[in-house]
């Protein structure tokens, strides 16, 4: 019986060791990460993404549309009493129209702002082929994030932006981001949540809610490699207001 | 082997069965406290150190608060520093990395209530991040210098432990930058180091002041053999004592600093029997006297501050009791204007900016406050919350006023809600000097009782603050009074009239203080070899009450028995009486059983509203060396104790509250941390409910009305956390389900109970008000990673709003604005128009809400109820109003429909007019555009973009009164209905315009499109057609 006893500790110390975390690199947090999101493969294979999502704003659902063509453009739109104001971000310059408050055209985003604002041209997350696409990784160890346990890691782009990542410990899901943006002499820290994971057709898991202090929005519907028009990101092309002309 | 395997497996299947959801601090996380400050007295100051690259960031730290960062010049600050220890000592910049940041806690001020840290700090990534690198033992940290040329090499002056002798004290580098660390000079037990300079020009050259200092409970002493001034010409290895010039030794604290733009140049102030501020010229190796003003001399244990400006050696600041300033090398000193307003006193910080002298910022005892004229007038920054609270008291207003007194700072009061939120405006000061107890008198609406150091006491008029003074005074037998630094005036539990205070007797009025009764005999322990204050202070006499000793410090009348009173002594005795003040008992031995240790400063008791024989008793022994968390509790009346001890009890003990609904229900507050407990003490938790982890709690309060719990804190002002409820409610079989939608309580229809302009409060601290409507709550054992949502539906099962929902792990607040869904608004306007935001609340009654999360649904029923208490709107004007809101509501989603429709045709027309041939066609589609147009421009704004442009059409026009209706709590007035029909009528006559357009246009303008299309399409050839 002794026996007995002494190998079930052993095993128990075995499991127990294999089940503890152990101490973690970036570097294993992020490829667990990849892994659970679907794998490295299947985000590598997204060239462009389209989202039909929404916001609610005292329980008016607020459209929304997000489009993204790898590495050149971005583009989201939102939908208001049937007006429609857009951003877009280019590798090389970035438009805002905000017809709401009576903006006639698109006015140009700031350089330093656009330049903050180019990381979010990667369809594919900053952390697939990371260090190919200039990011940098640290691991700062654990945290919590309203009491679920997670690791934590500061990426910095390389556009410079710093934004502070936590993974779920036990899924390894990208559940919240602080940034912090640092522009036209000004410093801006913005915090979002991710959740409602869902597996997509092309075999990644994408957080379908996000929010921020601005509201949750909500994706209702993800397409990946769509065809995007050569001109979708030009500022002359795009609707400026829905009025008759 | 199979045998084995299965004796594993039922192993393990027994330990899941046991396994029970810890109930901590993220049960109930989402019960964020709100900081209601005041920013308008802030707290001490210890250190400041800006950015010299960008002349705009700074870190500010602070005696009980943390750090706080600007990252724009002070016009905002975060704090950046809240895991871990609140008191400051010392920040560094490195300036050839500036993300680099050191920061030493444990402040070095070391008057009676300082507290301690747990050593050294530093952030690689401008304060996000920290990690402590050491020096975890030595308490206080007085500065860190980074060498200039090497930033590798660091120097850490600590002081070192205040309560005991230690080997953690002395002069500390790192050659790494900061990974690792070396005592580099050490002169005894007793000794620390307080100050550094390091020649900018030769880094090698450094100088040091070591401090000979030590507390008691009841005295201090600066100044020994220990104190010096050393120099060091090889970066430490070996030292010098520098004394040619100096005065004769013994030597207190020295403050020592050099000119960054001419090192030779040095200046000290340098305690002594005759403390005087001393001047070198060539590297401290000789030195003459210069000032000794009343500002270079004053309390140099406690103002060590001295500053050189950057670019000129002769221009000097000394920032102590008040700020002055020379220009010529600390020979002569001028004061600073008030000019700019008020400067508090007691000055600890300044930082200059190296790149433009004239902007510089100073930290006192109230703040943070800036000058752009060096110095000379000083503008105060309004937005860092860090006062020093002692304690908190409520009373039972509605909203509830909140009252406390701040160290140095004096007695404040203000509501916990106001118009446009809690803000610096809300607090309103009401009593002088260092405040400490303020007890509302809840018997008389208009009156408080506040003091001041020194047991001066005042009934207080709140109408207009005129004050009263009631501090009793000793009679013919009586002793000389001693009254502790923070004396207790404490109003009865049982009897609301009963108003007590004590010095080492206690005395009892139930006149508002007009006349006292002393209804005890000394209950301390009287020795009087701790009754020495006048010697206190060391080198520089020094006694300012806050020393005196064998005083009474808490008592506590039982809620449950006006005649059951507790009383603690700052010397260990714990007395009890029951018969209202004759017969005490000294139940000191019977806690010291429980192993408590005797001589133990008694900090608060808690007799308990459930049962007259038990109480919860928290001790501080820290002025003896021992920084341990004591608490205990008698159920026998005081006879035995049971020491209640957990692992997450970190700091010494202030305050036990037990709540007033749940007997489980307790908060510990302590020097380093708030703790809960939901199981009667047994098992406790930290409480980081957007609190501090290592706040400074002097004290617990919970408001009855509201069940909103109050933390005093000494360093982060008052914080609240609106409504524990949930903590009554959530037991461990709650907390071991998956998902749990809570009972709602009924709640109250309500638009708030403030109005107001809207416009932000501009500038300066601001705390808001708590939620004006009941949360929706529910229990999740874990994050979810499903979509969460809640959709409330009437009694018709019809849905009334749908509203996205929290997935945090604990307790989830979501707010329903009572509200239908706002409806549909016309489109294809120039504006924006805020009617499709608003929607009508809804009517009382009975409505269900579901829970939804992924594929499952949780059902509960939700009661809404007018709120008969508002006078001024009944339940038929509420009726009213729905009806009149309802009406405007359809006739809004009438309007889009009609608009919808002329929407429709022209952009038929708009899609044709171009391909349309034929002249007449064209001319009819033009026409029935131009008709359809003037309808349009009726029916919404179509010309003017700019949201200065007013142009109001039916649109507009109905939601003026649509905005107004449902946005009201008041019947509409005769107008607002009477506008209805107005409107209504406008309504008709757009679609009857409509029918009529379309009736003789629309079928005509269809048919003629088709022809022309059919005809092009003919004249297709056929081997285009594909």
């Amino acid at each position: 019986m002794k026996k007995i006893t002494h190998l079930i500790l052993a095993l128990t110390f075995c499991i127990a060791g294999s089940i503890s975390v152990k101490a973690q690199t970036a570097d294993e947090v992020i490829q667990k990460h990849v892994t659970a999101i679907g794998g490295v493969d299947n985000w590598k294979k997204i060239n462009t993404i389209k989202m039909v999502a929404s916001t609610n704003a005292q329980g008016t659902e607020i459209p929304i549309n997000i489009t993204i063509l790898q590495g050149k453009g971005m583009k989201v739109d939102y939908t208001f009493s049937g007006m429609t104001g857009w951003s877009i971000i280019t590798e090389k310059a970035g438009w805002s129209y905000s017809p709401f408050a009576g903006q006639t055209k698109a006015e140009a985003i700031p350089e330093e702002s656009l330049k903050q604002s180019q990381d979010q041209l990667d369809a594919q997350g900053p952390l697939i082929d990371y260090k190919a696409k200039g990011n940098t990784v640290t691991y700062l160890g654990k945290d919590d994030v309203e009491g679920t346990d997670c690791f934590k890691i500061k990426l910095v782009y390389k556009n410079g932006k710093e934004e502070t990542m936590y993974f779920d410990a036990s899924n390894y899901y990208h559940i919240r981001s602080v940034s912090k943006i640092k522009a036209d002499g000004k410093e801006m820290e913005v915090t979002q949540n991710f959740g409602d994971f869902q597996k997509l057709p092309e075999g990644i898991v994408y957080a379908m809610s996000q929010d921020g202090a601005g509201g949750q929005m909500k994706i209702k519907s993800v397409e990946i490699n769509k065809p995007i028009p050569d001109d979708f990101f030009k500022p002359e092309e795009q609707k400026t207001t829905d009025i008759k002309k | 082997m199979k045998k084995l395997l299965f004796l594993f497996a039922a192993f393990l299947i027994a330990g899941n069965v046991f396994t029970q959801t810890k109930i901590n601090s993220y049960t109930f996380g989402a019960m964020e406290a709100r900081w209601l400050g005041p920013g308008t007295m802030s707290g001490r100051i210890t250190a400041i150190a800006g950015v010299n690259a960008d002349s705009k960031t700074l870190y500010v730290g602070t005696a009980g608060g943390g750090v706080w960062k600007s990252t724009n010049a002070g016009a905002s600050f975060k704090p950046i520093f809240d895991k871990y220890c609140m008191s400051i000592g010392a920040i560094a910049v490195d300036q050839a990395t500036p993300s680099t940041v050191f920061v030493g806690s444990g402040e070095s001020n070391m008057r009676n209530t300082v507290s301690i840290g747990e050593g050294l700090y530093k952030s690689a990534d401008a304060g996000d991040n920290w990690v402590k690198v050491g020096l975890d033992s030595t308490e206080h940290i007085a500065k860190i210098i980074i060498d200039p040329k090497n930033p590798k090499n660091i120097y850490v002056a600590a002081p070192g432990p205040l309560w005991c002798d230690s080997k953690h004290r002395g002069l500390y580098k790192s050659t790494d930058g900061g990974d690792t660390w070396n005592k580099i000079f050490y002169i005894n037990e007793k000794t620390g180091c307080a100050d550094i300079a390091v020649d900018p020009a030769d880094p090698n050259t450094v100088y040091a002041t070591t401090w000979e200092f030590r507390r008691f409970p009841y005295a201090f002493n600066s100044g020994g053999n220990g104190s010096g001034m050393w120099k060091s010409m090889d970066g430490g290895k070996t030292w010098k004592e520098l004394k040619n010039g100096l005065p004769p030794k013994p030597f207190g604290r020295i403050a020592l600093t050099l000119a960054p733009s001419a090192p030779q140049n040095m200046i000290a102030i340098v305690e002594a029997k005759e403390t005087g501020l001393y001047i070198s010229s060539d590297g401290g190796e000789t030195w003459k006297s210069q000032s000794a003003t009343t500002n270079v001399v004053s309390r140099p244990f406690y103002f060590s501050c001295l500053v050189i400006d950057p670019k000129e050696p002769k221009r000097v600041y000394r920032p102590g009791y008040g700020f002055s300033y020379s220009d010529d090398g600390g020979y002569s000193f001028t004061d600073a204007s008030y000019d700019g307003g008020w400067v508090h006193s007691d000055h600890h910080a300044l930082w200059i900016n190296p790149n433009y002298t004239n902007q510089m910022y100073l930290g006192t005892d109230g703040g943070v406050y800036f000058s752009l004229d060096r110095g000379a007038t000083w503008m105060f920054v309004y937005n860092l919350p860090v006062g020093q609270f002692y304690h908190v008291a409520v009373d039972n207003n509605n909203p509830y006023r909140m009252y406390g007194g701040l160290q140095d700072n004096g007695s404040w009061m203000a509501p916990s809600a106001a118009p446009g939120g809690v803000n610096n405006s809300s607090w309103l000061d009401m009593y002088g000097g260092d405040g400490f107890w303020v007890q509302p008198d809840l018997m008389d609406n208009n009156i408080a009782f506040a003091e001041s150091q020194g047991g001066n006491m005042a009934r207080i008029d709140l109408t207009t603050f005129k004050s009263v003074d009631i501090t009793p005074q000793a009679g013919k037998d009586d002793e000389k009074l001693r009254w502790n630094w923070n004396t207790p005036i404490v109003t009865g539990q049982a009897n609301r009239r009963n108003l007590y205070t004590a010095a080492q007797y206690l005395y009892k009025s139930v006149d508002q203080g007009r006349t006292w009764q002393k209804i005890s005999p000394d209950l301390t322990t009287n020795d009087k070899k701790k009754q020495q204050q006048e010697e206190s202070g060391g080198l520089s006499e020094d006694n300012t009450s806050a020393e005196n000793h064998c005083t009474i410090f808490t008592l506590a009348e039982s809620a449950l028995d006006e005649n059951l009173i507790w009383v603690g002594t700052d010397d260990g005795n714990l007395q009890v009486v029951t018969d209202g003040g004759k017969s005490w008992m000294n139940v000191s031995k019977n806690y010291e059983a429980a192993g408590i240790p005797a001589q133990t400063w008694v900090s608060s008791i808690e007799p308990s509203r459930y049962s007259k024989n038990t109480a919860y008793v928290t001790f501080d022994n820290h002025m003896y060396g021992d920084m341990n968390t004591y608490l205990a509790k008698t159920t026998d009346g005081g006879k035995t104790w049971k020491r209640i001890i957990s692992d997450e009890f970190t700091g010494y003990a202030h305050k036990i509250k037990e709540d007033c609904y749940n007997k489980d229900l307790l908060f510990l507050g302590t020097e380093r941390g708030l703790f809960a407990s939901v199981d009667g003490g047994e098992t406790w938790f930290r409480m980081k409910n957007h609190i501090p982890d290592y706040s400074m709690v002097r004290d617990i309060q919970i408001q009855p009305q509201t069940s909103d719990l109050l933390i005093a804190t000494h360093g982060r002002g008052i914080m609240v956390v609106n409504d524990i409820s949930p903590m009554r409610m959530i037991s461990k079989e709650v907390a071991d389900k998956d998902v749990v939608l809570l009972d709602s309580k009924t709640m109250m229809l309500t638009t708030g109970k403030y109005g107001g302009g809207g416009s932000p409060v501009s500038g300066g601290w601001y705390g808001g008000n708590p939620d004006y409507i009941e949360p929706i709550e529910y229990y999740l054992k874990d994050r979810a990673t499903k979509d969460v949502k809640l959709e409330i539906y009437d009694d018709k099962g019809k849905l009334v709003q749908s509203v996205p929902g929290t997935k945090r792990k604990g307790v989830n607040k979501v707010f329903w604005n009572q509200r239908m869904t706002p409806p549909k608004t016309a489109t294809g306007s120039t504006k924006m128009d805020y009617g499709g935001f608003i929607a009508p609340m809804v009517l009382p009654g009975t409505y269900t809400v579901k829970l939804k999360i992924g594929d499952r649904e949780y059902t509960n029923k939700l009661i809404l109820k007018h709120d008969k208490g508002n006078t001024l709107f009944s339940e038929s004007d509420r009726e009213e109003q729905y009806t009149a809101a309802l009406e405007l509501y359809h006739m809004h989603e009438q309007l889009a429909a009609l608009v919808d429709k002329i929407n429709a045709e022209q952009k038929l027309i708009k899609e044709n007019m171009d391909s349309v041939k034929k002249g007449s066609t064209k001319k009819l589609l033009k026409e029935y555009n131009a008709k359809l147009e003037e309808l349009r421009s009726t029916l919404l704004a179509t010309k003017h973009k700019s949201m200065f442009a007013d142009e109001k059409k039916l649109r507009e026009n109905l939601t003026e009164v649509y905005a107004a209706i449902c946005g009201q709590e008041s019947r509409p007035t005769n107008l607002q209905s009477g506008r209805i029909g107005v409107l209504n009528d406008d309504l008709k006559k757009g679609e009857s315009t409509y029918e009529k357009l379309a009736a003789e246009y629309s079928a005509k303008v269809q048919q003629t499109i088709k022809e022309e299309k059919a005809k092009v399409a003919k004249s297709v050839p056929a081997n285009n057609s594909n």
